[in-house]
């Protein structure tokens, strides 16, 4: 069941798996498929080094554990090389210091083993919607879209008016669907440097973004984590 | 082996477990012999020195009386006793006595009346003492012998070597006594390194095996035994190297062939049995990573520097877990103080705690439920839940590693807790178990507060009383 990754703009997207399992990189490949991405595979550092350089890749799935070395020693050279491309960790290291140190060499996210293909693909694709990233446009949750270019909310395809700041907050709580978004962040990404700003501010803008979510038919779900923030997952 | 078959056979040879018993021990059998001995060779020493001072004192009363014979001019000698000295040798005294002899031994002058020169020596009693000089005399050689009878020795040397043992003899025995408590005195001084270093080593165990017994101090002797132990600890440290890293690489062997495992029933058609499985993975990756924890936290020093928002950390914590409380109709709140609070700690250790228990929390909570984590101000961390709560014989039980309260769930090993235990003991903080009265459990972590001072200060009033 093949499908178009929601906001695809057409041009083919591929990705790069640098895993030295074959078992894993196999079905890792066929998960990305089922969801609209084209991968190649490679299982060492060198043939990773060798297929960054001769091919354009939206984005990397690096394992660290590799036969001829550390995936991060090809991360920081991406990075010397001040290469932009996207890099998904993915490894059997879960330690404290390994977590840290992943981030630090420079990658843009980080998945222990194991991993759900659901997170996989959902990360990949919040990094590849990060400004200057090829999935650009549009955010998608059940049967609601919405495109952050001309800030234009769908719902079964029909375009639906929501008001200013809700439609800000509806866009950070879609970037992150599925995961919590700290009250602060929303706050920050509705009025920016305003100055103060109201203490329940972001209540009143998130229950009324509900509010006409629900009037316009949105099978989605927006919920407050007390003390903490908000989270958009799907209605079920 | 018991202590009796051990003491069996060493046998009429008392065996010691203390030093300074044993010490004190030998030092007592070495006291008796010098008591007993010591006197005995005084003893001896004092009568030869007496002896001596008798054939001085005879000798030169030998020279007086040989300066008393005058040489006459027939040839023979006269023999003038000074009055003075004539009661001395007079028989009614008895004491003393001389001859004079010539150089063939006959006999010219003695202080005993006898016919002939048969006798050679004075005939006193048994036991005489006596000395004599050889004089030249006008050509002639003359022989002075003079004998004192022992039987009639000065009272006054008697008395001395006879009051010896009553008056002084007994004075080396407290002396000896003295010196014990001397010695055991020295010897306490000498082992109180040795003490120190038993204290040190009462600390290493499992979780701190990075201690070694103190080499400064320790005298010379015991330096290869402290030594060698501190070797042994060495590779005992090795071992549970060897351990930990086993555990920690066996569960980072585990990760690939579930990612494998997870991503091959992804590709799975709906249904049932998909779901099944991926809820059977998820709860085996889950143990998966809590031993990895389990690892870290067995090798985890805290930088005794190190401080933490626990505020923040429950926040992180109540964040990263809602999705999964949301998926099982749960809900998860973050309550109590709003501002920041500085404890002592690592804060990814902390996160795992509190992890562990919210996931504890929304596993036990009924369904339509929520599990409250509210942070103090003073640094405690409640987490509440709406479950069944904890019978009172189980509330230590929880805490051990793989223990669980219904063996028949299979969604975890009973490891959360442990981990739980493990990261407050490691942060001298403290974890309690209640029931609410509402029902449900409460779980209340507390932690040291960094810079208290700093804290209270920017505080209201009425909090820095409570916290101060």
């Amino acid at each position: 069941m093949r499908r178009e990754p929601c906001g695809f703009t057409g041009n083919a997207m591929r990705l790069l798996i640098v895993e030295d399992n074959a078992e894993l990189s196999r079905l890792v490949a066929a998960g990305l498929a089922a969801a609209g991405y084209e991968s190649d595979i490679v299982g060492s550092a060198g043939e990773a080094r060798e297929a960054v350089s001769s091919v354009s890749y939206a984005a990397m799935i690096l394992d660290l554990g590799l036969p001829d070395g550390d995936g991060l020693s090809v991360l920081r050279e991406l990075r010397r090389q001040m290469e932009p491309l996207p890099v998904l960790v993915l490894t059997a290291r879960g330690g404290l210091q390994d977590r840290v140190q992943g981030l630090r060499s420079g990658a843009d996210d980080y998945l222990a083993k194991p991993f759900a293909m659901e997170e996989l693909v959902a990360r990949l694709e919040a990094i590849l919607r990060r400004p200057g990233q090829l999935l650009g446009r549009s955010l998608c949750l059940a049967n609601l879209v919405y495109d952050t270019e001309s800030r234009q909310i769908f719902v079964d395809d029909q375009p639906r008016i929501i008001s200013a700041r809700e439609t800000s907050v509806l866009e950070i709580l879609l970037r992150r669907q599925g995961r919590v978004v700290p009250k602060k962040n929303v706050e920050d990404h509705i009025f920016g440097l305003e100055g103060e700003v109201a203490s329940n501010a972001v209540e009143v803008y998130v229950s009324r973004l509900r509010k006409q979510l629900a009037e316009h038919g949105a099978k989605v779900v927006i919920h407050t984590i007390r003390g903490v923030g908000y989270l958009m997952a799907e209605e079920k | 082996m018991s202590q009796g078959e051990f003491r069996a056979g060493a046998f009429a040879r008392p065996t010691f477990k203390s030093l300074i018993s044993r010490i004190v021990f030998m030092h007592i059998v070495a006291v008796a012999v010098v008591a007993i001995f010591l006197p005995l060779v005084l003893f001896w020493l004092l009568n030869s020195e007496v002896d001596q001072l008798h054939r001085d004192a005879m000798r030169a009363q030998a020279e007086v009386l040989a300066e008393r014979i005058v040489p006459q001019a027939d040839g023979t000698f006269a023999f003038n006793l000074p009055d003075s000295l004539r009661g001395l040798y007079s028989d009614a005294y008895g004491r003393y006595q001389y001859d004079i002899r010539d150089g063939e031994g006959r006999l010219l002058f003695s202080s005993v009346r006898r016919t002939g020169a048969a006798a050679a020596v004075p005939r006193l009693s048994e036991t005489i003492s006596g000395a004599g000089v050889t004089r030249i005399i006008d050509g002639q050689t003359v022989r002075i012998q003079v004998a004192e009878d022992l039987a009639h020795r000065d009272v006054i040397i008697d008395d001395i070597i006879s009051n010896f043992f009553r008056r002084v003899g007994w004075i080396t025995i407290p002396i000896l006594l003295i010196l014990l408590a001397t010695d055991i005195i020295i010897f306490r001084r000498a082992l109180a390194p040795l003490w120190k270093a038993s204290e040190e080593a009462s600390n290493i165990g499992p979780a701190r095996t990075d201690i070694r017994l103190p080499t400064e101090q320790i005298p010379r002797e015991i330096m290869p035994l402290v030594t060698a132990v501190n070797q042994a600890f060495d590779r005992l440290e090795d071992g549970f190297r060897v351990q930990r890293q086993f555990t920690a690489d066996a569960a980072h062997q585990l990760r690939t062939p579930l990612a494998i495992l997870r991503t091959r029933i992804e590709t799975l058609g709906d249904g049932a049995a998909r779901q099944a499985l991926h809820a059977d993975i998820e709860a085996m990756s889950r143990i998966v990573i809590q031993l990895l924890e389990i690892a870290e936290l067995d090798t985890l020093v805290i930088d005794p520097g190190e401080t933490a928002d626990l505020r923040a950390v429950c926040a992180e914590v109540v964040g990263s877990i809602a999705p999964f409380a949301i998926a099982q109709h749960k809900d998860i709140a973050l309550k109590g103080t709003d501002a920041p609070v500085t404890i002592h700690g690592n804060a990814v250790m902390l996160q795992r705690a509190i992890f562990n228990l919210a996931e504890n929390a929304i596993k036990f909570t009924a369904k339509d439920t929520s599990v409250d984590v509210v942070v103090d101000d003073d640094g405690a961390v409640r987490v509440r839940d709406c479950g069944p709560g904890i019978a009172e014989t189980e509330r230590e039980l929880i805490f051990q590693r793989f223990w669980r309260a219904d063996r028949r769930r299979s969604d975890g090993a009973g490891l959360g807790l442990s981990i739980v235990r493990g990261v407050t003991d490691d942060h001298n903080a403290t974890v309690a178990v209640e029931n609410l009265p509402g029902g449900g459990a409460q779980f209340t972590l507390r932690f040291r507060l960094a810079d208290k001072a700093a804290i209270a200060s920017s505080l209201p009033a009425h909090s820095q009383v409570r916290t101060g």
